[in-house]
């Protein structure tokens, strides 16, 4: 009780000593709460694109495979479908065609996906919100295509997709086959690629060698790849931007440490009066200790609170354009909230620690003074 | 009682800048009495009341408090000794500008865990005693020199001590406020404290209540 009873005394004269210099303690939980801010919001930002992207993959084919020509991604014969389902496993093959649209007039890429279990009527095609929005229709209007020869192909949007499946369709537009060959004349026979389904998902590897060794001329690709992809590109992405951010958190180091390491000849006369008065080295530490911990401890809360409205609340607006991607149209949605233990601890060893240690060191010199230094002041 | 034994006290020993501020100083002092260390400014009257009150240790020589020799004492028990057995007078009151009066009063007596309450309502009773009680919520730069000077007795008396030391208390104080200054310290030794002080003022040395007057002189005792 008396350990208890001791710190919180201590605790309660380091407010005291904290609310005398009330300016120059403002200003350093301000700057240090930026820069928690800005670090933990690339850190939430990323990870909860990563875990977004994750969970729609999860509903992606477990295979795709591409036909190579010179290296470069070509059409594939639908002839292929048939050399695939004969390997033993492959559970179903069906072909897909999709492309891509550039509309000069908005300045934007769409992606156009062929989907006829959802969209099949001709004349009409279903949008993402980015689509809507960069052709600023809400429900209806209609879209001109120009086609492969020149000509204007009109297509009516018949509905706008709901902003929860944004991230991944915010560009895309769900086209009728017919209209799909008719805008970019796209031969018979052929697919953009195949999609797999397999019985055994450990058996994938061995299906993609198999396939490899069949049609030489195919790439198979594995969602596994896909999602380790999007993972480095996210990850890669929020290393830039921590690059760009090191200027700054440096800057705040340096202030912080030079705060920290710089007692004021005040503050040692202060803690000269505390060792005439009877407070051990040990105590003093502990001052220092908790001195450390208040302002690092509210500037990391704060800092955490304030990175998850902003990335969770406001879509990451500081961040957006450099962490999304480099595109036209961006995708407008909420990220779903997704923090893990293992992040707040790492932002926790990033920020509270160095400035605690920092506060600790010139302290312990500080505190190691001879008592009598106060009668000679 | 106080008992000091062959002591010296050199500072950068083994330096050019070598200096003796104690040089071999026989002094015993006894429990529940009014002293003063009388002597010029580099006298060592200051230093030796660091050392009785073990906040700094002699090069040489020993210092028995209560029959207990302290000098080779480790730094945790001396702390533990100043805090319990001693209360301090600084010359500049040395109180921390920014807290308010009470909370300077409860300063020694926050690393013992005593309950914030309990300590609490005794520094405000200390203030109450010296009629601070109205000032006790006040920031000390705001005080008086008396004020401040009565802020810093109730402060040495927080774990009610044995001891009192006092280096040069009326330096800063005009003789009205010194004259105060000494009723105070006479109530104190009535109430059975051990009372220590170094000065050079009259004022101080020649009262009534002063038992013993020690002159120092070149950090010996020459005369008393």
């Amino acid at each position: 009780m008396r350990v208890i009873e001791k710190h919180r005394n201590i605790l309660d004269f380091t407010l005291s000593s904290l609310a005398r210099r009330k300016g120059k303690n403002l200003s350093l939980v301000f700057v240090y709460t930026f820069v928690v801010f800005l670090i933990a919001s690339v850190t939430f930002f990323t990870h909860s694109l990563k875990t977004e992207a994750e969970v729609i993959l999860r509903d992606a084919p477990e295979m795709m495979v591409q036909r190579l020509v010179a290296g470069r991604h070509d059409l594939i014969p639908m002839s292929y479908m048939d050399t695939i389902r004969q390997i033993r496993g492959v559970q179903s093959v069906t072909s897909r065609l999709w492309g891509y649209y550039f509309d000069p007039t908005n300045g934007a890429n769409y992606t156009l996906l062929v989907k006829p279990e959802e969209h099949s009527t001709s004349g009409t095609i279903l949008v993402g919100r980015g689509v809507a929005r960069s052709v600023r229709s809400k429900q209806t209007g209609t879209i001109p295509f120009k086609t492969y020869d020149g000509s204007y192909l009109f297509l009516r949007i018949k509905e706008v997709f709901t902003a929860e499946s944004e991230l991944a369709n915010a560009d895309l537009i769900l086209i009728s086959e017919a209209d799909f060959k008719r805008l970019f004349a796209y031969p018979d026979g052929y697919a953009t690629d195949l999609v797999l389904h397999v019985r055994n998902a450990n058996e994938l590897p061995t299906i993609a060698t198999k396939i490899t060794h069949l049609l030489p001329d195919t790439r198979p690709i594995l969602r596994e790849e896909i999602v380790r992809t999007y993972d480095a590109v996210f990850s890669w992405r929020g290393g830039l931007v921590i690059v760009v951010l090191l200027g700054v958190v440096l800057a705040f180091f340096i202030l912080a440490w030079e705060k920290a390491t710089g007692l004021s000849a005040e503050e040692r006369r202060e803690i000269g009066i505390l060792k005439g008065l009877g407070w051990e080295t040990t105590d003093v530490l502990f001052m220092k200790f908790w001195e450390g911990a208040v302002i690092s401890l509210s500037a990391f809360f704060l800092g955490i609170l304030c990175a998850y409205g902003h990335v969770f609340f406001t879509s990451s607006m500081l961040f957006e354009p450099a962490l999304k991607g480099w595109s036209v149209i961006y995708p407008d949605f909420r990220l779903t909230p997704v923090i893990s233990a293992y992040q707040i601890s790492t932002l926790f060893f990033l920020t509270v620690l160095p400035y605690t240690v920092a506060t600790i060191v010139p302290a312990w010199r500080a505190a190691t003074v001879d008592p009598d230094t106060v009668m000679r002041a | 009682m106080i008992e000091i034994k062959d002591v010296r006290k050199v500072f950068n020993w083994g330096r050019p800048n070598e200096f003796v501020a104690i040089d071999g100083v026989n002094l015993c002092l006894h429990s529940q009495s009014v002293t003063v260390l009388k002597g010029p400014s580099g006298s060592g009257k200051t230093t030796l009341l660091t050392l009785i009150a073990c906040m700094a240790r002699p090069t040489s020589g020993r210092i028995t408090l209560m029959d207990r020799e302290i000098t080779s004492l480790p730094e945790r028990f001396l702390t533990e000794i100043r805090r319990r057995t001693f209360g301090f007078m600084f010359q500049q009151f040395n109180l921390i500008k920014g807290l308010t009066a009470l909370e300077n009063v409860m300063l020694p007596a926050y690393p013992a865990g005593e309950k914030h309450a309990v300590l609490e309502k005794r520094a405000g009773e200390l203030l109450g005693l010296f009629n601070l009680s109205e000032k006790s919520r006040a920031k000390v730069e705001w005080l008086s020199g008396g004020e401040a000077q009565r802020v810093a007795i109730a402060r040495a008396l927080i774990n009610n001590p044995s001891i009192i030391i006092a280096d040069e208390p009326t330096a800063h104080l005009d003789t009205k406020l010194s004259r105060e200054f000494m009723e105070i310290l006479l109530s104190l030794a009535r109430d059975g404290k051990t009372i220590l002080i170094a000065s050079h003022d009259p004022i101080v040395y020649e009262s009534d209540m002063v038992e013993r007057v020690v002159e120092m002189r070149d950090g010996k005792i020459v005369g008393e």
